[in-house]
């Protein structure tokens, strides 16, 4: 199996996984009792905290509470940042901000969506001109989970907090994350993070708050990261997390470079007749859209999935919800949304594997486009 | 005192002669449907009582007799002995503690030393006396307590009658090939049928990879929970993507519906013949859908010799829809897995086709080998 899907999920990081699971089976004490053992699995989680905090922020003006995955947190930096006035985020947000986004507006916060261009980033001067003294929010998402595209988060943050100091920025960066460079800035107040998208387990994720800032929980319980998120700690997630991004950021130029590499070397072997590029040059090197005009990505990846190659599709042969809304916000028409894939990669993906991929590309669609 | 369900069945008395046998294939579906909870079911005069379960499960057991065809009415109720003391004791268990009420005798052992009338004046007596709060009520009382004195010098005492779910028995109405997809309408259909005593069996066309797994995982469970209904537990699939590309390729884009149901017909037809089955049976309503019109279901009828049952052909949507909530089904049948991929579906689906020219069309396709080719894709699921 070629697997190049891996914006949706990776596979779990062996390694990771079994010193995680290792160390939990020995220390399986509730975190929060008061015996030597548990003291042992709290500070455990301790270190895996820090751990992944420094990789790209300053742990004495930030900390991390851990969450079930990018969506809670995304979901706790909105609910708790939005309280009143307007909120600011882009049509090119992932579903767990546009979502809560359109939720805001029951509870009394009017969202405002920035637009997107072609390439999934924002247009940054239309997102600015929508923040005004009222605006207690701005959210955009760091890399397009749909095209790749990177917005300057830290410049954005920067220009908004000159325009209203005290508004909060967040950011989604569950595709950025021990992907690309990251350094977070003291302009950012709010950064979500996901673990199964580099080596983790599915069901942990973490929220990055600039400290001394005051959120209010989703869920309310035992007072488990320091009140934010209560519910016994998801140890085994966390550790995995932790130990699945010390791998991860020890090759992440490398990789980068790489990947980058690949992904060109992927596209120049497509057939240019047949496909169009929706990612930009300057985006994630981990994240190939395409789009093979007149073809149905949804039929493409199933066919694709028979021949051993595993893509992510942004359409579906549904007639209700049949294209993807951030690609269509990018101002694609049908026929170019209609066939939409999105090929990601990860460090282990090679480049025979990339050969071989081009070619079940290129035939898929010249097989699709035969039939019908 | 043990607790029982009383069952007592819809139009199996009209019978005559072939009665024996139609009590024989109910008695049959009650034990399918009762498979998994230890009980005995024993037939007395007019009814079958479930006995010997569990006490704690006589509610699950009575939902499972409710959806089962032929039965007209059940009771979760006492089987008991025939002194009045006994009777009395039961009557507390299920009478109320007040408001108003009547005590309802029936009396099949005419020796019994009371009269019906006597039985239930001394039983509400003893009742009146013990709940303040009740007020007899013999015309419309909110509340009556049913007592059933039997031969064998036992009684039955229940509270209240359940409406079942009616018609005939299954199996007792010949054999039936349902078309089901993943929508709403078909399984209705394959109820309806069921629900006069024909067995349903379940045909599904599917077209992967134009449709998905998931597509394919909706229709079991739909099929799952029709079976409640069929006590049938087994759908066979078939793959006719073959057939849309062909379809799709070579003929009118307007009748690429029509012509893929003429298939689907066609395959039907030959999978019911070979095991048995006398009918095919559709959930089209009179209509619909650009290919459920009279013109549309006259092409498809064209292909078959076999009857074509569509119970449904008369009803409104939301007719369907309130009659599939009530079976359960309508849940599952909206979600989101679409059982045909857009690309198969044309702008302007020809809603009066000329059977002239569906012929004409159909003549670019090479029909026999098709059907053989997609029958030979057919795959059973058990569950």
């Amino acid at each position: 199996m070629i697997y190049l899907d891996n914006a949706a999920t990776t596979r779990p990081n062996r390694a990771a996984v079994l010193r995680a699971q290792t160390f939990t089976e020995e220390n399986f004490f509730n975190p929060s009792a008061l015996y030597g053992g548990a003291f042992a699995v709290f500070s455990e989680l301790g270190r895996a905290r820090e751990s992944i905090l420094t990789r790209i922020a300053d742990p004495q003006k930030f900390e991390l509470i851990f969450t079930s995955g990018g969506t809670e947190s995304d979901n706790l930096a909105i609910f708790s940042s939005a309280r009143r006035g307007n909120a600011v985020t882009t049509t090119g947000e992932h579903a767990a901000v546009e979502r809560a986004f359109n939720e805001l507006k029951n509870r009394g916060v009017e969202p405002r969506f920035a637009p997107v261009r072609p390439d999934g980033t924002v247009d940054e001067e239309a997102l600015l001109s929508l923040v005004d003294e009222k605006t207690t929010l701005v959210s955009v998402i760091h890399v397009s989970n749909e095209t790749g595209g990177i917005n300057d988060i830290a410049g954005l943050a920067r220009r908004v907090k000159e325009k209203i100091p005290r508004c909060i920025f967040m950011s989604d960066g569950v595709q950025a994350f021990g992907k690309i460079p990251v350094r977070l800035t003291s302009d950012i107040d709010l950064y979500a993070v996901s673990a199964h998208k580099i080596g983790g387990l599915k069901g942990t994720g973490a929220l990055i708050k600039r400290k001394g800032l005051a959120l209010s929980p989703l869920i309310f319980g035992g007072g488990q990261e320091k009140g934010l998120r209560s519910g016994t700690e998801n140890v085994l997630g966390a550790l995995t997390f932790s130990y699945a991004a010390e791998s991860k950021f020890a090759t992440l130029p490398e990789d980068g470079e790489r990947l980058k590499g690949y992904r060109e070397l992927l596209f120049s072997e497509l057939d240019h007749t047949l496909f169009t590029r929706l990612s930009p040059g300057n985006g994630s090197p981990y994240i190939l859209t395409l789009s093979a005009k007149g073809v149905r990505g949804e039929v493409l990846s199933r066919m694709l999935w028979d021949g051993g190659v595993v893509v992510g599709t942004g359409s579906a042969c549904s007639s209700k919800h049949p294209y993807s809304r951030v690609l269509k916000a990018c101002g694609y028409g049908e026929e170019v949304l209609g066939g939409v894939l999105r090929v990601s990669f990860s460090p282990e993906t090679t480049e025979e594997e990339l050969h071989a991929a081009a070619k079940a590309f290129n035939q898929a669609v010249k097989q699709f486009k035969e039939k019908l | 005192m043990e607790k029982v369900v009383i069952i007592r069945y819809a139009e199996i008395h009209l019978k005559g002669k072939n009665r024996g046998y139609f009590e024989r294939v109910f008695a049959n579906n009650l034990e399918k449907s009762l498979k998994g909870i230890r009980h005995e079911l024993h037939r007395t005069s007019g009814r079958w009582l479930v006995e010997k379960f569990e006490e704690g499960r006589a509610e699950e057991v009575a939902e499972r007799i409710s959806s089962v065809f032929g039965v007209h009415s059940y009771s979760i109720g006492y089987l008991l002995g025939s002194s009045m003391d006994e009777i009395y004791a039961g009557a507390k268990l299920v009478s109320p503690k007040e408001g108003t009420f009547k005590v309802e005798t029936h009396r099949g052992y005419k020796q019994y030393p009371l009269s019906s009338m006597e039985i239930s004046a001394e039983i509400g007596g003893r009742l009146l006396d013990e709940f303040h709060g009740l007020k007899v009520d013999i015309h419309s009382p909110e509340h009556t307590v049913f007592i059933d004195v039997r031969e064998n010098g036992k009684a039955l005492v229940f509270g209240s009658f359940e409406e079942g779910a009616g018609g005939m028995p299954v199996g007792t109405s010949g054999k039936g090939l349902l078309l089901i997809s993943g929508g709403i309408d078909s399984p209705v259909a394959g109820y309806m049928m069921a629900k006069r005593g024909m067995q349903v069996e379940l045909l599904h066309f599917h077209s992967y990879p134009y449709t998905s797994d998931g597509a394919k995982e909706k229709v079991v469970s739909l099929a799952k929970i029709l079976s409640k209904y069929t006590l049938v537990t087994r759908l066979t699939t078939v793959k006719v993507t073959k057939i849309q590309e062909e379809i799709h390729a070579k003929c009118a884009a307007e009748l690429n519906v029509t012509l893929l149901r003429r298939f689907m017909f066609r395959i039907a037809e030959k999978f019911a013949l070979k095991y048995g089955m006398q009918c095919l049976i559709t959930g089209e309503s009179l209509g619909q859908v650009a290919s459920q019109t009279i013109e549309g279901m006259t092409s498809s009828n064209a292909v078959v010799s076999l009857p074509v049952l569509r119970p449904l052909v008369g009803f409104d949507k939301d007719e369907i829809i309130a009659r599939s909530r009530k079976i359960g089904a309508y849940e599952t049948s909206i979600l989101p897995f679409e059982d045909c991929c857009t690309v198969f579906l044309p702008e302007h689906p020809a809603i009066r086709p000329k059977l002239s020219f569906i012929e004409e069309e159909e003549k670019k396709l090479d029909v026999e080998t098709l059907v053989e080719e997609a029958l030979r894709s057919a795959e059973k699921t058990e569950f």
